[in-house]
């Protein structure tokens, strides 16, 4: 997290120039910018080559067939063909519909967590009540329990709401993290003065007025990264959903499970259908990533 | 407009085992600027903060205007606040950051422009109205504050040390605009320092505490010159006046190898449970005189301040004890034919400039 409690721009040059003795020993610690030399640069073209790869090799494993596939040497170039297994892999499983239901379903899960999060991170992180540090640990101490062992009742419970094949089995039991409130807890802990709400008080605001009007502005950078861990896993999941849903009315990977499970699994068909389930992930990380900006706290309080 | 009482107001933090502030008894009239001064954990930040509803009152209660507040929320007590560290709204912009209690309020768009734009105004604000608090310097974030403050149109304005994150000369300027800015609005304000200089140039009266208690409550003048008991007397004046514990001998106090005369009346007075005195005089009162005359006192540092020089010396003779724990005398003089380090000086107190302390209760001796 590059923004938490950043020092005030008119604060930064403060330590540089009397810096000039030790600027040699701090090298890199301090303020100056150090050019990066060749070897940053490999090292850097090497990650992002390995982080690109499954995307690269999805593309073109998804317009070729299985033989194509396992010739040596394997193809290295997308083609055409990539819209026709496009064609075929929304034929043989309902995707257009799954990626409508894991949008919804993410998408309020996202949503959900992140504004029930940011409400009970606020009150562990600025709150004062009683049993707040044992509530606390009974939080994060759910963390520990496997969702495996969750799995049977929840499943009885939903069975008994008859709400089983339907999106919202997939999306109550999830609109709250652990993590998520441990992880905003921290963030406004570290990054929200508590004079900034004193001041919120005393200008005559309710608590959740401060909540909405001051807390939720300054907590924003951590909300959008809360928000792309959710909506990444909400979107992975598969474990949960395949119980809860069925391949009539599925998430985009419990209809992609549905590609693999012919005789003959057609790689390039599931690859293809694996593309289509992937880019609006891509999109989402495209919006929020604009929202983790550095120094949102700057100029609040003279530090 | 209102007066403001502390009625023996005590607060206690949890598990602490004395009151941060302890049964604290002030009244403040209508329109007057009272400064809380004192070190460090004094309890004058906790007072402040009790007066604005952030800290709860375990006993005797607070009123402002007559009216009893202590179990009122910071928004009902009808205050304003300015923050140490300004506590601005980083995601608003000025305008914003000075109208968002008004909002809160209800008051309109128009009426909530006037008031920012008269604010601005005051505080020479007006080029910043747009921008963000990130994109200001200390002193424009320090008037931001400030403006937040007056476009509230409080009865009381409580301050918090708002001086002390700007460097030295826009500290002495940004002083003297608070407290004309105080006289012009005719608003009640109570403002903590730590500072006894601005303690002393900016408050009608100066209220000093110590360990949660309050010493004395008087006017900056009869606090300089009547200090009501030793505390009082080292914390306020700068360098702090002399304080001296010695035996009481006949006619005076011995300090080192002489003795300083001290009347009869107050010597009695003072010594009664312990027998010896205490006795304070400020660095200006005292003079040099010729040797035979006057406490004898070595130079140890000479401090040449250009319009001044301060003296830093060591009582001189007397006995073994006083030669292995000399007390420090500081003595100012004029810039020019400063005595030099090492050399002995023979001093006489100016006429009332002797305060006379009781050394078992600490209290000042008339």
């Amino acid at each position: 997290m590059a923004t938490l409690a950043l020092p005030g721009a008119d604060n930064a040059p403060l330590s540089t120039p009397s810096d000039d003795g030790s600027g040699r020993r701090r090298k890199g610690a301090g303020g100056k910018n150090t050019t990066a030399g060749p070897v940053t640069y490999v090292l850097l073209t090497l990650t992002a080559l390995v982080a690109v790869f499954p995307l690269y090799w999805t593309v073109v494993a998804g317009s070729h067939t299985n033989s194509e596939i396992a010739a040596t040497p394997p193809p290295f170039l997308p083609d055409a063909s990539l819209f026709t297994n496009f064609r075929l892999a929304l034929e043989q499983a309902p995707i257009g519909k799954a990626i409508l239901n894991s949008v919804l379903v993410s998408g309020a899960i996202t949503v959900g967590t992140v504004f029930f999060c940011t409400l009970a991170g606020f009150a562990f992180a600025k709150l004062q009540f009683r049993g707040k540090g044992l509530l606390l640990s009974l939080v994060i101490g759910t963390m520990m329990v496997p969702t495996q062992l969750a799995v049977i009742p929840l499943f009885m419970m939903i069975a008994e709401l008859q709400w089983v094949n339907q999106l919202q089995a997939v999306i109550l039991p999830t609109l709250v993290s652990a993590f998520g409130v441990f992880f905003m807890r921290q963030y406004l802990v570290q990054s929200l003065p508590d004079e900034l709400l004193e001041a919120g008080r005393v200008d005559g605001a309710s608590t959740f007025r401060i909540f909405w009007s001051i807390v939720v502005p300054v907590a924003r950078p951590a909300m959008a990264v809360l928000a792309m861990l959710t909506f990444l896993t909400a979107w992975n999941e598969f474990f949960w959903p395949i119980i809860a849903l069925t391949t009539a009315n599925p998430t985009v990977q419990v209809a992609l499970a549905g590609l693999g499970s012919g005789y003959v699994p057609q790689q390039g068909v599931i690859m293809a259908g694996t593309l289509l389930g992937t880019l609006p992930v891509l999109v989402v990380f495209t919006i929020l990533g604009k929202q983790i900006v550095g120094g949102i706290m700057q100029g609040a309080v003279k530090g | 407009m209102a007066t403001v009482t502390f009625d023996h107001a005590t607060r206690v933090y949890p598990k602490a085992d004395r009151p941060a502030v302890d049964a604290l008894q002030l009244d403040i009239a209508d329109g007057e600027f009272l400064v809380l001064v004192g070190p460090s954990g004094c309890g004058k930040s906790t007072s402040l903060r009790m007066l604005a509803g952030l800290e709860e009152i375990d006993e005797g209660k607070i009123l402002i205007g007559g009216r009893d507040v202590s179990e009122a929320q910071p928004k009902e007590r009808d205050i304003a606040m300015v923050f140490q560290n300004y506590a601005l709204y980083p995601h608003m912009s000025v305008a914003e950051n000075m109208a968002f209690a008004l909002k809160l309020a209800g008051v309109g768009k128009e009426e909530r422009r006037r008031r920012v734009e008269d604010a601005a105004r005051i505080l020479d604000l007006g080029d910043y109205l747009d921008r963000r608090p990130k994109a200001l310097s200390g002193g424009q974030r320090q008037r931001v504050a400030m403006g937040r403050a007056i476009v509230r149109e409080p009865q009381v304005f409580l301050m918090d040390e708002p001086l002390s994150n700007l460097d030295a000369k826009l500290r002495v300027q940004t002083r003297t605009q608070i407290a004309s800015l105080q006289r012009r609005l005719g608003v009640t304000t109570v403002y903590v320092t730590h500072d006894q200089v601005e303690a002393m140039t900016m408050g009608d009266r100066v209220a000093v505490l110590k360990d949660g208690v309050l010493q004395q409550c008087d006017t900056p003048g009869t606090l300089y010159e009547r200090p009501a008991n030793a505390f009082v007397a080292g914390f306020i004046g700068s360098p702090a006046m002399n304080l001296v514990t010695g035996p009481v001998v006949d006619g005076g106090v011995r300090l080192g190898g002489a003795v300083l005369p001290v009347p009869r009346a107050q010597l009695a007075a003072a010594s009664a449970s312990s027998g010896t005195v205490t006795v304070g005089f400020r660095p200006e009162a005292v003079e040099l005189v010729g040797p035979g005359d006057g406490v004898p006192v070595t130079v140890g540092v000479v401090e040449q301040l250009g319009a001044d020089a301060y003296l830093y010396t060591k009582l001189a003779g007397g006995t073994t004890e006083d030669v292995l724990h000399p007390s420090d005398v500081v003595v100012r003089t004029g810039p020019r034919s400063t005595p030099t380090e090492g050399q002995t000086l023979h001093l006489r107190v100016r006429e009332g400039g002797l305060h006379v302390f009781d050394p078992a209760t600490q209290r000042r001796v008339d």
